[in-house]
């Protein structure tokens, strides 16, 4: 089998193993670090979101793809800066103050992560200074908020709020999402974006940054 | 006739051998010894430190065997539960089956309308008065959210209206151990006062650890508020497999029991014997939509096993039933509410809670309660069996009656039909024309008018004047002392 066809076909089964020895192989062959990720890695995880929306693939699936594509994402990121690939976008992403519900946000954070993003996921019960001081240190694009109650939601708010005091505002964008928050919400609350599931989030977070 | 023969005939269901019990039971018990569960909250670590549990690392704590043993046993296996004005109503533990609502729905599917729309205090009251008029709602909850009230206030408004419009048991929530202590004084006021209360509770606390094996400080601080005041609470985790367990059933019925076992030792150690309903949901998260199933065919097996244990361990066991994942008032909502409360009932669970509930816990539907009252009513019917008593052959009275006679006219009928048949009360029972002279309704729409019937209707008995005025002015303090504060999560 080619190079490519196996190291897209190894992500698309989630094959770690195999997908490093791929990208190594890709590496000593002097092919282009952009390449390997459009033509490969990003391609694969295309084709596995593609599956996924035809129910042909799971939400472990995903996620196994997902893991897969990070490995190889691992091993070609330290030559990003030699050539011209542009640094991943980094997410900062928790779940607000107040809250402990975390399945939802990890998995948003997950599926972010599999579509090209460097994700620093700030856990749960986080406050909104920690959002902003995280934003600021990383330079993060996006800052995604999740929210399971509706007596934690109003954080949102303040969160977006806090960015535009620190001078954040035109630099991040803001996204919300969780089982009771609504696009009417996130309007209200002046956010950039919603989505009522992760792979939405992840696909506002591609088309943001793609401009 | 055989020596000791049992005329009544009960049918009953259980999903484990003893052999069984005994394996998830060993299981669970080397999950809190080797892996340990988390405390997240010093006083918690405490406790468990003094009573013989190892420090993993920070806070994770392993339990001995035997601390979980003795503490199973120090818990009461039955817990005597009263109404407002002090009437046994509810005796939790064995094979007593009680119905009731569940708690904290953001939206409503509204009767009128029949669409979608935010929760609000008034929904509250209306879940109460439906509750309290239905007979086989035996406790009553919240069931919405009251998101038109300020949130550090929203669960003990939520407590005034379930006290003003019901005099049946309240299962209830809190935020945070600061409204819930606020929330137990109005409780004293209306028993009278603390002691009162404590002999005889009308109230019990609803406080969840956390899947996969934690325990958060808010929660335990509710656990150990009510240890002390020896007010019930139903201390239960709801794991989705897959998600925050494993997705093989016996694995999330092994990590969720070691959750719920961990709850008791805490509960038992900080106050033994205080009353403690155990027990867990164990669901799956749907692995296309990454939502919560409530209403799926794995939530009934594992909790099956769930009573199977906690039956074993001769301990009072919460369940669910009655609820569906669907969004409306629908076939789908009939038929996972009527799995549900068939198996529910037939495994024996003691304080089953949710019915009425849709959408994957968000939306409450007061139709839906009304349906799932006579799907208990239904149900508790099949449980109830049949005689096989000579009478109950009743020879005598088919060779009175012999072939080709009819037995309509007979004492026997006339004297038992009511006893042996079972009487819908919305379901359609007429012949065609009788049905479409009826306006040729279906069930949904009988169901919505009994509904809304209730809420013009019936009158709850209200609360004595004193006991409101003095309930105005613990609220007012609380409003006071926790406005704008952030509560321990
Ligand atoms: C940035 O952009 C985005 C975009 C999309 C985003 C996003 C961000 N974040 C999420 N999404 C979206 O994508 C995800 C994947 O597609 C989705 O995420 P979800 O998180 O929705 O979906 C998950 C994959 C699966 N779903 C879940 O994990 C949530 C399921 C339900 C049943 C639930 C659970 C499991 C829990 N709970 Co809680 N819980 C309920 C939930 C009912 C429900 N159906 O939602 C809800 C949310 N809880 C509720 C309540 C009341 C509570 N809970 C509490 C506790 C818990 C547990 C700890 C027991 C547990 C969480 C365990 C954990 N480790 O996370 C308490 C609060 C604790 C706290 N301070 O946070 C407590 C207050 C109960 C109590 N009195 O103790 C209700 C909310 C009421 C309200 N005020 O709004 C509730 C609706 C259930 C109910 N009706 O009672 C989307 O929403």
């Amino acid at each position: 089998m080619p190079l490519f066809e196996k190291l897209i076909e190894s992500v698309i089964q989630g094959e770690e193993g195999s997908v490093r020895e791929c990208v190594q192989q890709a590496l000593s062959d002097h092919i282009p670090v952009k390449e390997i990720l459009n033509d490969g890695l990003i391609k694969a995880i295309n084709i596995v979101g593609e599956k996924f929306k035809k129910s042909e693939f799971y939400v472990p699936d995903v996620l196994w793809s997902a893991q897969a594509m990070k490995a190889g994402i691992e091993l070609i990121q330290p030559f990003f800066q030699k050539s011209d690939v542009p640094p991943l976008a980094k997410v900062v992403i928790g779940t607000v103050e107040g809250d402990i519900h975390e399945i939802g946000k990890n998995l948003v954070a997950m599926m972010v992560e599999a579509n090209g993003f460097e994700v620093i996921n700030l856990g749960v019960d986080v406050p909104p200074e920690r959002f902003v001081e995280s934003v600021r240190a990383h330079q993060a694009k996006i800052c995604m908020m999740s929210a399971l109650l509706t007596t934690t939601m109003p954080t949102m708010k303040k969160i977006i709020e806090a960015l535009k005091e620190a001078g954040l505002a035109g630099r991040v964008k803001t996204m919300v999402g969780g089982a009771p928050v609504t696009k009417q919400f996130a309007l209200e609350i002046g956010a950039d974006g919603y989505s009522p599931d992760a792979p939405g989030a992840a696909e506002l977070a591609k088309e943001w940054i793609a401009g | 006739m055989a020596i000791g023969f049992k005329s009544q005939c009960v049918p009953t269901y259980r999903v484990l051998t003893e052999d069984q019990i005994k394996e998830i039971h060993l299981a669970t018990l080397e999950v809190l010894e080797k892996v340990g569960v988390r405390i997240l909250d010093e006083e918690g670590i405490q406790l468990l430190k003094e009573a013989g549990c190892q420090v993993k690392n920070e806070n994770v704590l392993q339990i001995p065997r035997g601390l979980v043993e003795e503490s199973i046993h120090s818990a009461p296996s039955s817990i005597q539960i009263y109404n407002r004005k002090g009437n046994e109503v509810m005796q939790l533990g064995g094979d007593h089956v009680y119905f009731g609502l569940g708690t904290d729905l953001i939206y409503t599917y509204d009767l009128k309308t029949g669409s979608l729309r935010r929760s609000c205090l008034q929904d509250v009251v209306n879940a109460a008065k439906t509750g309290d008029c239905l007979e086989e709602i035996d406790f009553i909850a919240s069931f919405a959210l009251a998101q038109d009230v300020p949130t550090n206030l929203m669960y003990i408004e939520c407590f005034k209206a379930l006290l003003e419009n019901s005099i049946k048991p309240i299962f209830f929530t809190a935020a945070g151990a600061e409204d819930l202590s606020v929330i137990l004084q109005m409780a004293e006021v209306v028993a009278g006062d603390e002691a009162r209360l404590r002999e005889k509770p009308f109230l019990i606390h609803y406080s969840e650890p956390t899947s996969p094996l934690s325990h958060s400080k808010s929660a335990i601080r509710k656990l150990f508020l009510c240890a002390d005041k020896g007010i019930p609470i139903n201390y239960t985790p709801a794991l989705l497999a897959g998600a925050t367990g494993p997705v093989t059933l016996a694995g999330a019925i092994t990590v969720a029991n070691a959750e719920a076992l961990s709850g008791v030792v805490l509960h038992q150690r900080r106050a033994k014997g205080a009353p403690i309903i155990s027990g867990f949901v164990a669901t799956t998260m749907d692995m296309l939509t990454s939502t919560a199933v409530y209403g799926g065919p794995e939530f009934r097996l594992t909790h099956s096993a769930c009573t199977d244990l906690y039956h074993y361990y001769g301990l009072p066991v919460w369940g669910t039933a009655g609820a569906s994942d669907a969004h409306c008032f629908d076939q789908q909502a009939a038929m996972e509410a009527t799995f549900s409360i068939l198996m529910g009932t037939l495994e024996g669970a003691n304080l089953i809670h949710d019915v009425g509930y849709l959408g994957q816990g968000l939306i409450g539907s007061p139709a839906t309660i009304v349906m799932g009252s006579e799907i208990i009513s239904y149900v508790k019917r099949i449980r109830r069996g049949f005689d096989i008593s000579q009478e109950q052959i009743a020879m005598e009275v088919i060779q009175k009656v012999g072939p080709g006679g009819n037995f309509l006219t007979t004492e026997s009928t006339r004297r038992l039909h009511r006893q042996e048949h079972w009487r819908p009360k919305y379901m359609n029972r007429d012949n065609p024309d009788m049905w479409k002279e009826k306006g040729s309704k279906t069930y949904g729409e009988r169901v919505t008018q009994k509904a809304l019937e209730i809420l013009e209707t019936h009158r709850p008995e209200p609360l004595p004047d004193s006991v409101r005025q003095k309930l105005e002015e613990l609220i007012k303090k609380a409003e006071k002392s926790l406005m704008g504060i952030k509560f321990v999560v």
